[in-house]
């Protein structure tokens, strides 16, 4: 099949000027000093030194990690169960689905999130409601309750998708043949529909995760300004304080940081696979 | 489900069609109108082009000016906001052109450090004479050479007069925001330059101090503040919360708080004793801009009694028209009653200096602040 | 067994479209607020409504943000599939690094992904404006598209474009009649993702845009600092013409077929 390799050309030669062009640029305000106009060639690790040794910069970026970690968990499994009734549908409805799932995505997220700080307000409408049962109002918004709520709102659509599309046009011979030989139905799904899922759960990860440890507009409106994560470092440091070599290095960190666990997740991945067709 | 996509691939292609010749024509109506109603009136002047491009900080002009100036001048007026006075320089140093910004203090004193701008045509712009004393001959432009105030004022507390004494909050200043009875009930306002303020100005030091022993004792006064009232950084959040009484406390622009106390009888306002920030919004030239003698022209037309009295009305900020604001707080005046439009002239309310190292040095503290438990 | 089941899958998906559609019917209802505040309820209005349509920038930001997100995804799409294909078949060290590059744009923040296109259109001496951002839209959501396409094209049999070929299928039609229909689902999500980022990108379309041209985004990250509610009625309009656009497309086969079944029963009249 070697004709289809020339089917990236275009995509490499397009990523090689759009994507690591301007990750050079980056590249060279993290290693370098002052100057954002022009980019000045006296290089320096400063920037690395000054992150790794301050313990609230690296606190900020482990509780990134830890809230961008429940996120994608909650993900999997809130999504899952959607992902897995959308695909046992039939084909007409599969689609109206997928479109319920999809929308809410295309209104503004900052209209969304806004909406969300109305209805988790002390005297919004959970609360309203739950005043009526008699229970006081219950501290909601800026808690990091109410961040992991939007960041899981945000991008529960996302795994579903990706779920949903590994578990569609699977093939159910498999599962019929398990079901033969006397699995039971958590046995089925644990040993050949998880398994096949798995690489639409391991993209979802990647789009869930990824924007998940960097995203700083939901804690911000959320989380109540104190919940500080390195998504908001990095804003703030290329938007107010206009130190951009820092918040280049910062970005770098969290980059090699994330390739470094996305690599091992493949690795998992791959052992999966690999067991799957070795049994 | 092919034939869905199929159909629903043919639709999506002749709605971006449509939409494209839709936006199209519009683009091209528009300047043929400008045209035309520049034919008209072009014995008026000639400008180097008909298009005149604006930055500005968003929702902070009143909607009929621009195409009013428009007709008028028989010109496009393209309006570009922006959301922060750094994401505007970040866009201008990346050489995007316009022919009229309007920062704050600080940021046009650093772009006039830059030499980025263009000094003002005083022959063009004789409504010079209408601004208020209090906005003229300012600290970073002594002689107003490259700037003209748009909006001003200060920064402060508006209370809930139910729960908040007006005597304590008076006699406190901005230490009230560490009295623990009002923990949990207050707002602070997320940006490193106003939290800073508030701490030097409590400690009697200027807002404008590089010490940094004065540094570090404002950064502990803000770290201690943080820990023991839980308080919740928002930025332009507070104006409706606060108009809506979420809380008890809460740092806001004065022109922020003209609206909040117009809008919920129960607030306050307080400039504290120990001095605040005192800010300036103003009308510049970049000397990047294609347009200069038209941009003249439109800050010229934005210092007119009638302009200045719709834009106050409308946003709510304090004008720097002098009529315009004598109006506005005459005894029948919109805000007669309003005690945080008109900010008040006092020594120890200073104006922010820019001071690069400063601002990167707060910027780290600030975060540090906010993220200390 | 099953019955409870199905019960209870049943009551979850209400409940997760509850989650999902909560933020939105917020928005509609206070979109019909006739106070600025986002928060407390006054009574029904249509001034934002009003405020809206007489905004040129905002109708005009409506019309760049559709036609830019379609083109977007429909460019997107062909190349992202075209790549992923192409990928596939690749070495597998070609296919890991163009995989990691590719994740890039995900991972790093908006900001920076931003900045970086910012420095590299000035570097260019590129004017900024409506093809700076489309470039730069294309740019992001390919990613995406790839990503979704890859698992598919992994759990495909990898012989069975040659097998179509072996049976005289030309590559174009091993292409086009064998494989993608195969990973038809990885393309229509990855084409939705890329709809939805292109849809709701600010910070990234901030940077590379220029003479006037916004987008929602743009509009509501800028004019909604200052409490806005005409932005509410512009995210109601927004969710009428997509629902207006999703019942047609699905009303047309059902009406088609209708007719059809019309003509049918005329003709067996007859």
């Amino acid at each position: 099949m070697k004709q289809f390799r020339k089917m990236t050309y275009p995509y490499v030669a397009w990523i090689s000027v759009m994507i690591i062009v301007p990750m050079i640029l980056i590249l060279l305000y993290a290693i370098t000093t002052e100057g954002n106009g022009v980019v000045n060639f006296n290089f320096t690790i400063d920037n690395f030194v000054r992150f790794f040794s301050d313990s609230i910069f690296l606190e900020v970026l482990g509780r990134s990690l830890r809230v961008a970690l429940i996120t994608t968990v909650l993900c999997i499994v809130l999504g899952y169960i959607p992902a897995y009734y959308i695909a046992k549908c039939s084909d007409g409805i599969k689609m109206k689905w997928v479109l319920i799932i999809t929308f809410p995505t295309w209104i503004n997220m900052l209209v969304r999130t806004y909406a969300w700080i109305g209805i988790l307000q002390n005297d919004g409408i959970i609360n309203t409601i739950l005043g009526w049962v008699g229970i006081g109002p219950v501290d909601m918004i800026y808690t990091e309750f109410a961040v992991i709520l939007g960041m899981v709102y945000n991008f529960i659509p996302f795994m579903i998708l990706q779920i949903y599309t590994s578990l569609s046009k699977m093939d159910n011979s498999l599962i019929e043949a398990a079901q033969d030989l006397g699995a039971n139905r958590f046995q089925c799904f644990w040993r050949i529909t998880f398994p096949l899922s798995l690489p639409g759960v391991i993209s979802g990860i990647t789009l869930v995760f990824l924007p998940a440890v960097s995203s700083f507009c939901i804690p911000k409106l959320l989380g109540g300004g104190q919940y500080v994560l390195v998504g908001n470092v990095i804003e703030s440091q290329f938007l107010t304080s206009g130190d951009w070599n820092f918040g280049s290095a910062i970005s770098l960190i969290m980059a090699i940081i994330i390739m470094i666990s996305m690599y091992i997740t493949k690795k998992v991945d791959k052992t999966e696979i690999g067991e799957r067709a070795s049994a | 489900m092919k034939g869905f996509a199929k159909k629903a691939a043919a639709l999506l292609l002749a709605l971006v069609m449509v939409m494209g010749l839709a936006a199209c024509s519009k683009e091209s109506g528009s300047t043929g109108d400008g045209a035309n109603a520049g034919a008209e009136s072009s014995d008026k002047k000639e400008f180097d082009s008909k298009t005149l491009k604006i930055f500005l900080p968003g929702a902070y002009m009143e909607d009929s000016l621009v195409p009013a100036f428009e007709k008028e001048y028989g010109v496009k007026v393209i309006v570009e906001n922006f959301d922060s006075n750094e994401m505007m320089y970040t866009k201008l140093s990346a050489g995007d052109s316009y022919d009229v910004l309007i920062p704050s203090d600080y940021m046009i004193e650093r772009l006039m450090k830059e030499d980025a701008l263009q000094p003002i045509d005083k022959s063009v712009i004789t409504n010079l004479s209408n601004l208020a004393d209090q906005t003229k001959n300012l600290v970073y432009d002594p002689d107003n050479t490259y700037s003209v105030p748009y909006f001003w004022g200060n920064v402060g507390l508006v209370y809930n007069k139910n729960n908040v004494p007006k005597e304590e909050i008076e006699a406190k200043g901005y230490d009230i925001l560490k009295d623990t009875k009002y923990k949990g009930h207050i707002y602070m306002y997320d940006s490193e330059r106003d939290g800073f303020m508030i701490a030097f100005k409590q400690l009697g030091y200027s807002c404008n101090t590089d010490n940094e022993a004065e540094i570090n004792a404002a950064y502990e006064w803000l770290v201690e503040l943080n820990k023991t009232m839980d308080p919740v950084y928002v930025t332009d959040e507070v104006i409706d919360a606060m108009a809506n009484g979420q809380k008890d406390i809460a740092i806001v622009y004065s022109g922020d708080a003209a609206y909040v106390l117009s809008e919920n009888p129960n607030m306050g306002y307080c400039a504290p004793n120990c001095g605040t920030n005192k800010w300036f919004d103003a009308m510049v030239i970049p000397k990047n801009a294609e347009n200069p003698k038209l941009a003249n022209e439109f800050i010229n037309y934005m210092l007119r009694n009638d302009v200045c009295e719709k834009n106050t009305m409308e946003v709510g900020y304090t004008s720097a028209n002098k009529a315009v604001l004598d109006k506005m707080i005459a005894e029948d005046g919109e805000y007669a009653d309003n005690e945080a439009y008109y900010p008040r002239t006092y020594d120890k309310d200073e104006v922010f200096r820019d001071n690069e190292s400063l601002r990167k040095k707060l910027s780290e503290l600030w975060i540090k602040v906010k993220a200390a438990k | 067994m099953k019955k409870e089941k199905r019960v209870f899958s049943s009551i979850f998906m209400a409940l997760m479209v509850v989650f999902l559609y909560a933020p939105i019917i917020y928005t509609i209802i206070f979109s019909f607020n006739s106070s600025k505040s986002l928060t407390h309820f006054e009574s029904f209005s249509l001034r934002w409504y009003e405020k809206m349509f007489n905004d040129a920038t905002m109708i005009q930001a409506v019309i760049y943000t559709i036609v830019i997100a379609i083109l977007a995804t429909i460019i997107s799409t062909i190349v992202g599939t075209i790549t992923a294909i192409g990928l596939s078949k690749s070495r597998k060290l070609v296919r890991n690094l163009v995989e990691q590059v590719n994740n890039l744009p995900i991972m790093n923040p908006e900001i920076v992904t931003a900045i970086g296109l910012l420095m590299f259109y000035s570097a260019a001496h590129i004017t900024k404006g409506f093809l700076t951002l489309l470039l730069a839209h294309i740019m992001f959501c390919i990613p995406y598209v790839i990503l979704s396409i890859m698992p598919k094209l992994r759990t495909l049999d990898p012989n069975l474009a040659d097998a179509a070929m072996d049976l005289g299928a030309t590559p174009w039609k091993a292409l086009t009649k064998v494989i993608v229909p195969q990973i038809m689902p990885g393309i229509v999500s990855g084409a939705l993702i890329a709809f939805t980022m292109s849809f709701d990108d600010f910070v990234i379309s901030y940077f590379v845009t220029g003479n006037g041209v916004n987008n929602i985004s743009i509009l509501v990250y800028t004019m909604s600092k200052r409490i806005n509610p005409s932005i509410n009625a512009l995210s109601t309009l927004i969710i009428v013409i997509i629902t207006v656009f999703l019942t047609i497309t699905n009303l047309i086969p059902v009406i088609a077929e209708r007719r059809m079944r019309k003509k049918l029963k005329k003709a067996q009249k007859k």
